[in-house]
């Protein structure tokens, strides 16, 4: 494999954890909400969370273009004030690979909080722990295999993410692009040779964070 | 000191559950059919559940004032909670569900110190292993020793035996005793079972639809039921306190008031001891006239005291050294030409004559 190509599979492979990393904590604090209160707007923060999971990745990644571009509201404020760009950037990567996986994870998470026992949770308040040790010790716990799977599923998803990808932040070599995105290049080009070397390492990619995430849990059971 | 719960009232369906007590006992049973609202009441305590309104006090301590806006939150009301699915950490050792409530040096900590509450409970083989593969009886105990290691003043037990079997019940309730009579806290236990609450309870509260139908010594609750729908109350049965004198080949002579019954009972530890002496009234035979041959072990020459109609039979209240009372048919009762003040014989087989050990 060329230098080229190592820098994408490197590219990739940190981009996609990084985002996994940055929405686990807002992923775990709406699961957290979803599963646990009743509270005005939650069917409409329920539906948004989702909207990336059945919308056309393309127009997730459009709405995101025009949100997050110069002209758009957040991307002007950004570069305007502070001269930051997202889009064509791999800040965009970041955000196209984190909303599109962030419904995975949540399911995942909620699925996860709503299976514990209460009970647990009000017993443990009873022998005298405050809200955050309960969770930290009592929640999160139990809720260990639901949380890390959900990681996975989000990873992956992020790995294999094109639509939005594309869309926020191109294609652009040695910048934004990724494994999928250079794949589908290779291929249009008739590099074929090229995009079996990439496809072989996504394989590689995916079963390492499968077995990793087997063995996590393993480990947890024991 | 004690428990006070005072006008507290909190809808649940299909029924508003009310409560006034002052409980001052060691043991008060909460007793009732399912559904009455018993779980309910013990979360009002706990502060896992908000009245509507009321007062809850434990020892002179406002917990729950809802007229004031009083709420104490859960973790500072000092109150172990034993529910009745026990729920034990599943993911902690037997040893880390134990200390998970314990703060040790704070407070009265010398009489819930955890090599003690380990010693009396019998858990010593027990620390090191996982809370999953624990008996029903050895759950039990951990969960039990869990809300004590978190030093309460008050102990809440939420029908804890119910998923146990009745051989296994009667090795576990020695154990309950002994926290009654060695860690000086009140207990609020709550269950449907007749035996628990005879073995048990100083105190009654028989609770149905979410209201108190009667409150008083089990005696009077299980002797004079108010209340013909809660299970297990009996329309007349003999409930009275007696003493165990000597047992052999599984017969055991027991004396109550200035009566000796003989009664017929298996797996009866040796020696003596107090106990709950329970005798069905149509387990009664009574008997007019002076010769007697009858196989029952115990003939007890009574007078009759009152009569009173109960459905299609009749309730006879005798004297016979102790209260008694029996239950006979009304045609019985009219061709034996039973009146008040009748000198009878009553016959109890020694059988029929259930102990319930104290």
């Amino acid at each position: 494999m060329s230098a080229d190509e190592w820098q994408i599979v490197w590219f990739t492979a940190w981009v996609s954890a990084l985002s996994t990393i940055i929405i686990v904590p807002f992923g775990l604090g709406i699961a957290w909400l979803l599963a646990r209160y009743v509270w005005p707007g939650k069917s409409l923060v329920e539906t948004l969370i989702s909207l990336p999971l059945v919308m056309p990745p393309v127009a997730t990644g459009l709405i995101l273009l025009k949100i997050l571009g110069r002209r758009g509201a957040v991307g002007g404020f950004l570069h305007n004030h502070f001269h930051f760009d997202v889009v064509f950037t791999w800040r965009g990567v970041l955000i196209a690979l984190g909303i599109m996986s962030l419904p995975l994870f949540v399911r995942s998470a909620r699925v996860a909080f709503e299976e514990i026992n209460p009970r647990l949770e009000q017993i443990a308040r009873t022998l005298g722990a405050a809200d955050l040790r309960v969770f930290c010790t009592i929640t999160l716990p139990l809720a260990s295999r639901g949380i890390v799977g959900g990681m996975l599923l989000a990873f992956a998803r992020a790995l294999g993410e094109f639509g939005a990808t594309i869309m926020v932040a191109g294609n652009i070599p040695g910048k934004t692009s990724t494994v999928s995105l250079a794949i589908f290049q290779n291929v249009q080009l008739g590099q074929d040779a090229n995009a079996f070397r990439l496809l072989g390492v996504s394989v590689v990619l995916a079963f390492a964070a499968v077995w990793g995430s087997e063995w996590l849990m393993r480990r947890r059971k024991r | 000191m004690g428990l006070l719960l005072k006008n507290i009232s909190l809808p649940l369906v299909p029924f508003t559950l009310q409560m006034d007590a002052d409980i001052q006992a060691r043991i008060t049973v909460i007793f009732g059919p399912s559904g009455a609202g018993k779980t309910s009441l013990l979360d009002l305590v706990a502060g896992l559940r908000r009245a509507t309104s009321g007062i809850i006090q434990l020892n002179g301590r406002v917990l729950t004032d809802v007229a004031q806006s009083v709420f104490v939150p859960a973790r500072q009301r000092g109150v172990g909670y034993v529910p009745q699915d026990l729920a034990l950490f599943p993911h902690l050792s037997v040893r880390q569900n134990l200390l998970y409530g314990h703060k040790p040096g704070i407070g009265h900590n010398h009489l819930f110190a955890f090599e003690r509450i380990v010693e009396v409970l019998d858990l010593q083989t027990l620390t090191q292993r996982g809370v999953t593969d624990l008996s029903g009886g050895e759950k039990q105990r951990v969960t039990l020793a869990r809300a004590l290691l978190s030093s309460p003043r008050l102990l809440l037990m939420d029908e804890p035996l119910a998923s146990l079997d009745a051989q296994l019940k009667t090795r576990i309730i020695p154990y309950l005793a002994r926290v009654r009579d060695e860690f000086h806290i009140p207990i609020l236990y709550v269950t449907h079972d007749r035996y628990e609450t005879l073995a048990l309870a100083d105190e009654t509260i028989v609770l149905a639809d979410g209201k108190v139908a009667q409150m008083g010594s089990v005696q009077d609750v299980f002797g004079h039921p108010g209340n013909p729908a809660v299970p297990g109350s009996l329309p007349a049965e003999t409930i009275q306190p007696g003493r165990i004198l000597k047992t052999e080949n599984d017969l055991v002579t027991v004396a109550v008031g200035s009566a000796i019954l003989t009664a017929a009972q298996e797996q009866l530890p040796a020696g003596t001891g107090e106990a709950y002496v329970c005798i069905r009234g149509d387990d009664v035979i009574l008997v007019k006239g002076k010769e007697i041959f009858s196989s029952a072990r115990n003939h007890l020459p009574a007078i009759v005291l009152s009569l009173t109609r109960v459905g299609a039979l009749m309730r006879i209240d005798l004297s016979c050294g102790f209260p008694l009372t029996a239950l006979l048919t009304k045609q019985a009762c009219e061709e034996m030409l039973l009146k008040p003040g009748d000198h009878v014989t009553a016959l109890v087989k020694a059988p029929h004559v259930h102990l319930i050990l104290r």
